[in-house]
């Protein structure tokens, strides 16, 4: 194991002792069962904010796994064809079980080199732009649903991105995912904030997994404003019902992956096939409708949401 | 280390001045320190007549500044926020909404309604900063999307002022749907032809400013302060450090995201005239 959440400190002798073990050609079974039932036993109460940390293990498969596993012939488009191109923002056609269809997604990178020309997975507004553009190509040229998968800890906030216009590149994404006449999924893998996340989730179905999140803002930031202290985030995070199983009661979410206890880094191939089967799922509903008709249903849908009084 | 002592360092300010506030002290100006008699201050539009900083205005000032007086009638006046998450942070969300309304009156961060502007019908909103920094609710989405469609069915431009601190984190993931929710409501305003005139004041951050920047027309008052991210954001996400000069309406004018940048005192007569270029267009 090569990373350990904070709240999983408890694993750390256990994981030693099988190292050692496994050194010594000695039999694991015994220490790796009682890994497992460690884990049973920290899976199974999670707070909002553990759940926000399993979301952004550096381990967790992101977009990259996903598309070399679940895409054929995945060829990736470059640029907003306005300003620039940003690596945060990973676009292009692959084929899914046989259907052509447009891929998006933010991309945190794998090495530190990536991390770092990928901005952590936060949108400048050259990826919003580019969005928009696929977003375009692929519901007047290829007609082909689009698949979006979220990552992203935001828009990226610095001086470049605010001359470039980000507060008006956020929109773009959104109006051109609204006009699509093609079915829309979008996939939440890890995190999803505020703005970013929501240029790439309208569509017609969300997938979630069980370990991810979507708010309105990090729970650091939130705590920051709200309390004026970012020790504050793990109060603030279970306020703000951000989980998978708290969006699936809400409405917003259509379908919940589920991932093996101990999170998806810990079984990468299961959870990228179970996710790349409820895409599947989806998208076979989603094609036999009307394009019009999904159209006006998901612009209907939007209009739905909110809570108030009257 | 700051050699300057002398300089007095900029506070950040996030209350809205009102008559309840401010009794007989006088106001020191943000900007230029100077002291001015509230009175003064009222009576210039809430303009410091030193430097000409703009200070924020109450829902009920904006209104009369911008409607011809006695024209503004509310529409969806039932829409009321309520707390839908349990939400608790120094307070619960439920005596927030309950000591704001005390405060302020109001029911939701935005009022919206008809009004007559130069003698032209259009359908205004207005967004109150007093009311938990202006944000963006479900109330207040599903008024403006309401007010947005209201004025689609009857051919009226639409106006709303804006100053917004962004989304309102105590409503979570509804708050962030609202922005989606109005924007397309927007874009189908348009497509049917509609006159749109956002007006951002200041400040306009995050959500909020995205619907803004979907406008026709964008007009920002002088100095206002339009970004995607508010201070306390900013200094926590932001790795390098952000001039405020850039998050002026004065710099997103000269990178061209805005069409005017105007003084407060000249507001009404720019609206006007885009009103009036808008009903005179050969049909």
């Amino acid at each position: 194991m090569k990373y350990l959440l904070p709240f999983e400190k408890s694993l750390k002798p256990l994981y030693k002792e099988l190292e050692e073990k496994k050194k010594n050609w000695e039999t694991t079974n015994n220490i790796e069962e009682k890994i497992q039932q460690e884990l049973k036993k920290i899976y199974n109460n999670l707070t909002a904010y553990q759940i926000a940390q399993i979301a952004r293990h550096p381990d967790r498969p992101n977009t990259t796994d996903y598309i070399n596993a679940l895409f054929e012939d995945f060829i990736e488009l470059h640029g907003d064809k306005k300003s620039g191109d940003d690596p945060s923002i990973i676009a292009g056609m692959g084929s899914f079980k046989g259907t052509t269809v447009a891929v998006i997604g933010s991309r945190k990178g794998n090495t530190l080199k990536d991390m770092i020309l990928c901005n952590h997975g936060m949108i400048k507004p050259e990826g919003f732009r580019k969005i928009a553009r696929i977003v375009n190509l692929a519901s007047t040229t290829f007609k082909s649903p689009i698949i979006t998968f979220i990552d992203t800890p935001g828009a990226f906030v610095s001086k470049e991105s605010e001359k470039k216009g980000q507060i008006e590149a956020v929109s773009e994404p959104i109006l051109a995912l609204f006009k699509a006449k093609v079915p829309i999924a979008a996939v939440i893998i890890g995190e999803g904030i505020s703005l970013g996340a929501l240029s790439m989730s309208i569509a017609d179905k969300i997938i979630m997994l069980k370990y991810s999140f979507f708010s309105v803002i990090s729970p650091e930031g939130g705590a920051s404003i709200l309390y004026n202290d970012r020790k504050k985030s793990e109060e603030l995070a279970s306020s703000l019902k951000f989980t998978a199983a708290n969006l699936f009661n809400a409405g917003i979410v259509d379908k919940i992956v589920n991932e093996p206890i101990g999170g998806a880094h810990r079984n990468k191939e299961k959870v990228i096939k179970a996710t790349g089967d409820a895409i599947n799922n989806e998208l076979e509903t989603l094609l036999k409708e009307n394009e019009k008709q999904l159209k006006t249903n998901r612009i209907e849908k939007y209009k739905k949401i909110g809570i108030y009084a009257d | 280390m700051d050699i300057n002592i002398f300089r007095r360092k900029k506070k950040i300010v996030v209350s809205v001045l009102t008559e309840k506030k401010v009794k007989e002290t006088p106001v020191r100006c943000q900007s230029c320190g100077n002291l001015i008699k509230y009175e003064d201050l009222k009576e210039n539009l809430k303009v410091c007549p030193y430097c000409g900083y703009h200070f924020r205005m109450t829902i009920s000032e904006r209104i009369n500044l911008i409607a011809d007086s006695g024209t503004f009638s509310e529409i969806d006046t039932e829409i009321k926020t309520v707390d839908m998450l349990d939400f608790k942070d120094l307070l619960t969300y439920k005596e927030r909404i309950k000591q704001t309304k005390k405060e302020t009156g109001l029911d939701c961060a935005v009022i919206t309604g008809k009004a007559k502007i130069g003698g032209f019908n259009t359908a205004v909103g207005v967004f109150a900063f007093e009311f938990i920094g202006g944000s963006l609710g479900s109330a207040t989405g599903e008024k403006l999307t309401r007010l947005i469609e209201y004025a689609k069915k009857r051919k009226l431009p639409l106006i709303i002022v804006f100053s917004s601190g962004g989304e309102r984190i105590q409503e979570g993931i509804y708050s962030l749907m609202q922005v989606a929710k109005t924007i397309q409501a927007v874009d189908s305003f348009k497509k049917s032809g509609g006159l749109f005139i956002p007006i951002l004041t200041n400040p306009s951050y995050c959500g909020t400013a995205a619907i803004a920047m979907t406008g026709s027309i964008i007009i920002a008052e002088k100095g206002s302060s339009i970004g995607i991210s508010g201070p306390r954001i900013t200094k926590e996400v932001a790795k390098q450090n952000i001039p405020d000069k850039l998050k002026q309406a004065e710099s997103l004018l000269q990178n061209g995201f805005l069409d005017i940048v105007v003084d407060r005192y000249l507001l009404k007569a720019t609206i006007i005239q885009f009103l009036k270029h808008y009903n005179r267009r050969a049909i």
